[in-house]
C-alpha cells in the first residue's frame, strides 16, 4: 500500500533528471499549481480594488496543493483495491465522502454530469487534447485536468469558466 | 461496538506506521535541512487542521490524537475520518523528504529568457508594461521632450531607478542596456510615418531578442556580452 505512491515519485524523478537546468522549477510545476491562476481565483471573491499578498498566495497555494495530494492518494487508495489503474471523479467523490467533505458531493455530482454531457465521454478520462499535449504522461494530465475541473466549482457556479480556467493552465504548465 | 472494534485495530496498524514514520524522520535528519523540512512539515500539518475546523464543528464526530512527533504545541485533534489520510500523506511528505524532492526555495521566474524579455520591455507610468500603440504614443512623447531639453534627462533617470531596484547586483549592464533602447526608440520615432511601420519593426525586433536570449542560455556572462552585441545591431 505504501509503495504504490512511492512509483509516481520515482517516475517523476527519472524524468526530471535529464534537464538539469530546470530542476528547481521542474519540481515546483509538480508539486504546486500554477500561482497565477490561483491568484485570479481569489481576486474573484474580492472587491474590484482588493489587493492579495504574496504570502497570502504562497498559503493558498500549498494548502489547495496538498488538500489535491490528500483526496487523491485515498481515492488511489481505492483503485488500488479495486485493481483498477484509473482514477475517475466518482473515485475522487467517493474519497471526498470517506473524508468528510460530504457538503461537496452534490454539487460535484451536478458539475461531473454536466461535464460528461458536455464532453460526451462516459468514462470522464482524460481528454485526447491533455493527451496529445503530453503522450508520457496522460494519466497524470487527466487527473489534474479533473481535479482543476472540480477545484475551480467551489469559487464558480458557472459551467462556462471551467474552460477558461483550463487553457491559463495548460500555458503555466508550458 | 462495531466501529470501535474497527478503530481500535486500526489505531494499531497505525502505530506501527507511526514507528515506520519516525524511524524514516530519523533517517532523513542528516540529509536535508532539518529545520526548513520540518517547519514546512509543521505548516502542512497546521494548513490541514484548519481546513478541518469546520468540518469538526459542523460535524461534531468523535476526535483522535494525532501523534506528538510533528505538534510542537501538544497533541491536534483530527477529524476521525481523516486520521488514516494523514498519516498516509504525512509518509508521502517524509519520502520526498528522504529524496531531497521538497521545494526548499521558490525561484522569482521559471525560464530565463522570458525574464529577460520582460526586462526588456519598456514600462509607463506605474510600471506596466506599453502596448504597440502605447509605445507609439510613448515615441512622440519624446520626441517632444527631446525638442523642450530637460525631458530625456527625466526619462533616463526614471528607468535607471526603476532598473536599479529590480536588479542592483547588475546595475551597470542595466544602464547600458537602457542607453542602447533609448537610441533605438529615438531611431524608431525619427522613421515613424505611418501606422504599420513601426509595428512591423516591433514585431522584426522581439524575434531577435528571443533569438540571442535562447543562445545565450549556456553561460550568463556569455550569454550577456551577446545580448549587448544583439541589441547594438
Amino acid at each position: 500500500m505504501s509503495d504504490a505512491p512511492a512509483s509516481p515519485s520515482h517516475e517523476s524523478g527519472g524524468e526530471q533528471s535529464p534537464r538539469g537546468s530546470l530542476s528547481g522549477a521542474a519540481r515546483e510545476q509538480d508539486r504546486y499549481l500554477p500561482i497565477a491562476n490561483i491568484s485570479r481565483i481569489m481576486k474573484k471573491a474580492l472587491p474590484p480594488n482588493g489587493k492579495i499578498a504574496k504570502d497570502a498566495k504562497d498559503t493558498m497555494q500549498e494548502c489547495v496543493s496538498e488538500f489535491i495530494s490528500f483526496i487523491t492518494s485515498e481515492a488511489s487508495e481505492k483503485c488500488q483495491k479495486e485493481k483498477r489503474k484509473t482514477i475517475n471523479g466518482d473515485d475522487l467523490l467517493w474519497a471526498m465522502a470517506t473524508l468528510g467533505f460530504e457538503d461537496y458531493i452534490e454539487p460535484l455530482k451536478v458539475y461531473l454530469a454536466r461535464y460528461r454531457e458536455a464532453e460526451g465521454d462516459t468514462k470522464g478520462s482524460a481528454r485526447s487534447g491533455d493527451g496529445s499535449a503530453r503522450p508520457d504522461q496522460v494519466g497524470l494530465a487527466g487527473q489534474n485536468a479533473q481535479l482543476v475541473h472540480q477545484g475551480s466549482l467551489n469559487y464558480i457556479g458557472l459551467q462556462v469558466q471551467p474552460q477558461h480556467l483550463v487553457m491559463p493552465s495548460m500555458q503555466g504548465h508550458e | 461496538m462495531k466501529p470501535f472494534l474497527l478503530s481500535h485495530p486500526d489505531t494499531m496498524y497505525n502505530c506501527s506506521q507511526v514507528y515506520c514514520s519516525h524511524s524514516l524522520a530519523h533517517t532523513s535528519y542528516p540529509c536535508g535541512d532539518p529545520y526548513f523540512g520540518s517547519s514546512i512539515v509543521a505548516y502542512g500539518t497546521q494548513a490541514i487542521t484548519q481546513q478541518m475546523v469546520p468540518q469538526m464543528l459542523g460535524l461534531a464526530s468523535t476526535r483522535i490524537a494525532l501523534p506528538v512527533e510533528l505538534a510542537e504545541d501538544g497533541p491536534i485533534y483530527v477529524n476521525a475520518k481523516q486520521y488514516h489520510g494523514i498519516l498516509r500523506r504525512r509518509q508521502s511528505r517524509a519520502k520526498l523528504k528522504a529524496q531531497n524532492k521538497l521545494i526548499k526555495s521558490r525561484k522569482p521566474y521559471l525560464h530565463e529568457s522570458r525574464h529577460r524579455h520582460a526586462l526588456k520591455r519598456v514600462r509607463g507610468t506605474g510600471g506596466r508594461f506599453l502596448s504597440a500603440k502605447q509605445l507609439q504614443q510613448f515615441n512622440a512623447e519624446l520626441v517632444t521632450d527631446a525638442h523642450s531639453g530637460p525631458g530625456p534627462v527625466n526619462v533616463y533617470q526614471k528607468k535607471d531607478a526603476s532598473e536599479a531596484e529590480s536588479h542592483p547586483s547588475r546595475t551597470g549592464k542595466n544602464a547600458s542596456i537602457t542607453f542602447t533602447a533609448i537610441s533605438g526608440l529615438t531611431s524608431m520615432s525619427g522613421n515613424s510615418v505611418s501606422f504599420r511601420r513601426p509595428e512591423h519593426n516591433f514585431l522584426g525586433n522581439s524575434p531577435n531578442i528571443g533569438g540571442s536570449s535562447q543562445c545565450s542560455g549556456g553561460l550568463t556572462f556569455g550569454g550577456g556580452a551577446r545580448q549587448c552585441t544583439s541589441v547594438g545591431r
